[in-house]
C-alpha cells in the first residue's frame, strides 16, 4: 500500500525486505553478466580462436600444396627441357638427312647432265665426221674427175706403171 | 540563520537517516519495506543490462568495434583477476565477481547523480556478505566433506570451538560493516560539510566556499572510496572462498 507520509528506515538497521530484494537484484545483475556479457564475449573469443586455428591449418595446407606444385613444375620443366633437346636433335638429324639427300640428288643430276652433254657432243662429233667424210668423198670425186679430164699419154702411162711396179719391187726387196 | 545557530545546531537539523520507504506491506508477521535502495538498484540493473546489451551487440571476430574492445577488455580483466586470485578452476566464478563489483561501485556512485547510495544502506552489503558467507561454507563442505568441515571448528584444539565460530560469523559482519561504514561515513561527512558551508555562506553572504571543497570531498568519498570498497569487497570474497577451497591454486 502507498504511504501517506514520507517514512525512513533507521540509519543502521537490518531490514529483511531490503536483504531479500538485494539478493534478487544481485542475482539479476549476475544473470546479466553471465548471459549477456560473458556468454557473448566467450562465444566470440572461442569463435575467433577456431577461426585462427582454421586459418593456420589452411595456411599449412596452402604451403604444402604450393611446395608440391613447385616440385611438379620443376619436374615438368626438366621434362620439357629434355624433350626440347630431343626435338632439336631430331630436327638436326632430319635436316642433315634431307640435306644429304638433296646433295646426292643434285650430284646425280649434275652427273646425268654431264653424261647427256657428252653424249650430245659425241653424237655431234659423229655427225660432223659423217658430214666431213661425205664432203671429202665429193672432193675426191671432183678431184678424180678433174684428173680424169687431163689426157694421159702413153709415155706417162707406162712410166706410171713402171714406177708402180718398181715401187712394189723395192718394197718386196726391202721386206 | 546566524553562525551562532550553527554552533547551537540548526532548527532544521542535520537529519541522518536510512533510506526512504516507498512501499510497505506485511506478509504474516514479517513487515517488508520497499525502500529507495531497492528501487535505485532496479535502475542500476536496468542501466547495466542495457549497457551490456549495447556493448555486446554486433560482435565480430575481426575488425572489431571500440565497444567490443571494451566488452572483451572487461571480460578478460575479470578473468585475469579471478584466475590470479583463485586459480584457473574458479574461472566460472568470474561473472559473479564482475556483477558484484559493478553493483557495488555503481551503488556507491549513484550519489553523484544526487541519489542515495545503495551501499549506504547496511542491508545491501549485508546481503552480499551473506552470499559470500554461504559460498565460503559450501565450498569448505564440498572440498573437505561435512566431517572435515565440522572438524575445522575444533582445530587445532577443541577449546577453540567458540572462537572459531565467532571468527566465521565475524567475516560477513566485518565485510558488510566495512563497506557500509566507509560509504555512509562519506555521506555523513559530506552532508556535514555541506551544512557547514551553507551556514557560512548564509552568515557571510558570499558563496565562496561551496565551490571547490565539496567537489574535492566528493572526488574522495564518492569516486575513490566507492571504487576502493567495491574492490576490497570482491578481493575479500575471492580470498575467503579460495581459502575455504583449501587446495593450492594451480598456475
Amino acid at each position: 500500500m502507498y504511504l501517506d507520509k514520507v517514512l525512513y528506515t533507521d540509519f543502521l538497521t537490518i531490514d529483511v525486505g531490503t536483504i531479500l530484494f538485494t539478493l534478487i537484484n544481485t542475482l539479476l545483475i549476475f544473470l546479466a553478466f553471465r548471459f549477456i556479457l560473458f556468454k557473448r564475449v566467450d562465444a566470440i573469443v572461442e569463435k575467433r580462436k577456431s577461426e585462427v586455428d582454421a586459418t593456420y591449418t589452411e595456411a599449412d595446407q596452402a604451403l604444402s600444396s604450393a611446395n608440391a606444385d613447385k616440385e611438379q613444375y620443376a619436374a615438368a620443366m626438366a621434362g620439357a627441357k629434355q624433350e626440347a633437346a630431343e626435338i632439336l636433335s631430331r630436327a638436326e638429324k632430319k635436316a642433315q638427312r634431307e640435306g644429304d639427300a638433296i646433295l646426292a640428288e643434285a650430284r646425280q643430276e649434275a652427273l646425268a647432265a654431264r653424261e647427256r652433254a657428252s653424249a650430245e657432243t659425241e653424237r655431234e662429233k659423229a655427225q660432223a665426221r659423217t658430214e666431213l667424210q661425205g664432203e671429202i668423198a665429193d672432193l675426191a670425186m671432183e678431184l678424180a674427175q678433174k684428173i680424169m679430164e687431163k689426157e694421159i699419154n702413153k709415155a706417162d702411162h707406162e712410166r706410171l706403171i713402171d714406177d708402180f711396179i718398181e715401187e712394189i719391187g723395192n718394197e718386196g726387196d726391202n721386206a | 540563520m546566524q553562525f551562532s545557530d550553527f554552533l547551537k545546531g540548526s532548527p532544521d537539523g542535520i537529519d541522518v537517516h536510512g533510506p526512504k520507504v516507498l512501499l510497505h506491506f506485511d506478509i504474516g508477521n514479517v513487515s517488508i519495506n520497499l525502500t529507495e535502495t531497492v528501487v535505485i538498484s532496479w535502475g542500476i540493473i536496468l542501466a547495466v543490462t542495457l549497457l551490456l546489451l549495447w556493448l555486446t551487440s554486433g560482435m565480430k571476430t575481426r575488425n572489431i568495434s571500440k565497444r567490443q574492445v571494451v566488452a572483451e577488455w572487461i571480460v578478460q580483466t575479470v578473468y585475469d583477476l579471478v584466475e590470479s586470485s583463485m586459480g584457473k578452476r574458479w574461472r566460472r566464478f568470474a561473472p559473479y565477481i564482475g556483477a558484484l563489483f559493478t553493483f557495488s561501485i555503481l551503488g556507491s556512485l549513484v550519489s553523484l547523480l544526487g541519489l542515495r547510495s545503495v551501499t549506504a544502506d547496511f542491508n545491501a552489503p549485508l546481503a552480499w556478505a551473506l552470499v559470500t558467507f554461504v559460498m565460503i561454507h559450501s565450498t569448505n563442505i564440498r572440498t573437505n566433506g561435512i566431517g572435515g568441515y565440522l572438524k575445522g571448528y575444533v582445530d587445532p584444539v577443541p577449546v577453540m570451538l567458540p572462537i572459531n565460530i565467532l571468527s566465521e560469523l565475524s567475516t560477513p559482519v566485518s565485510m558488510s560493516l566495512r563497506h557500509f561504514g566507509n560509504v555512509v561515513s562519506g555521506m555523513v561527512i559530506t552532508s556535514l560539510v555541506y551544512f557547514a558551508l551553507s551556514v557560512i555562506t548564509k552568515s557571510v553572504g558570499i558563496a565562496f566556499m561551496t565551490i571547490g571543497i565539496p567537489a574535492v570531498l566528493s572526488l574522495y568519498f564518492d569516486l575513490f572510496s566507492g571504487f576502493m570498497q567495491a574492490f576490497v569487497f570482491i578481493m575479500l570474497t575471492m580470498a575467503y572462498i579460495s581459502n575455504a577451497d583449501g587446495r593450492e591454486p594451480e598456475a
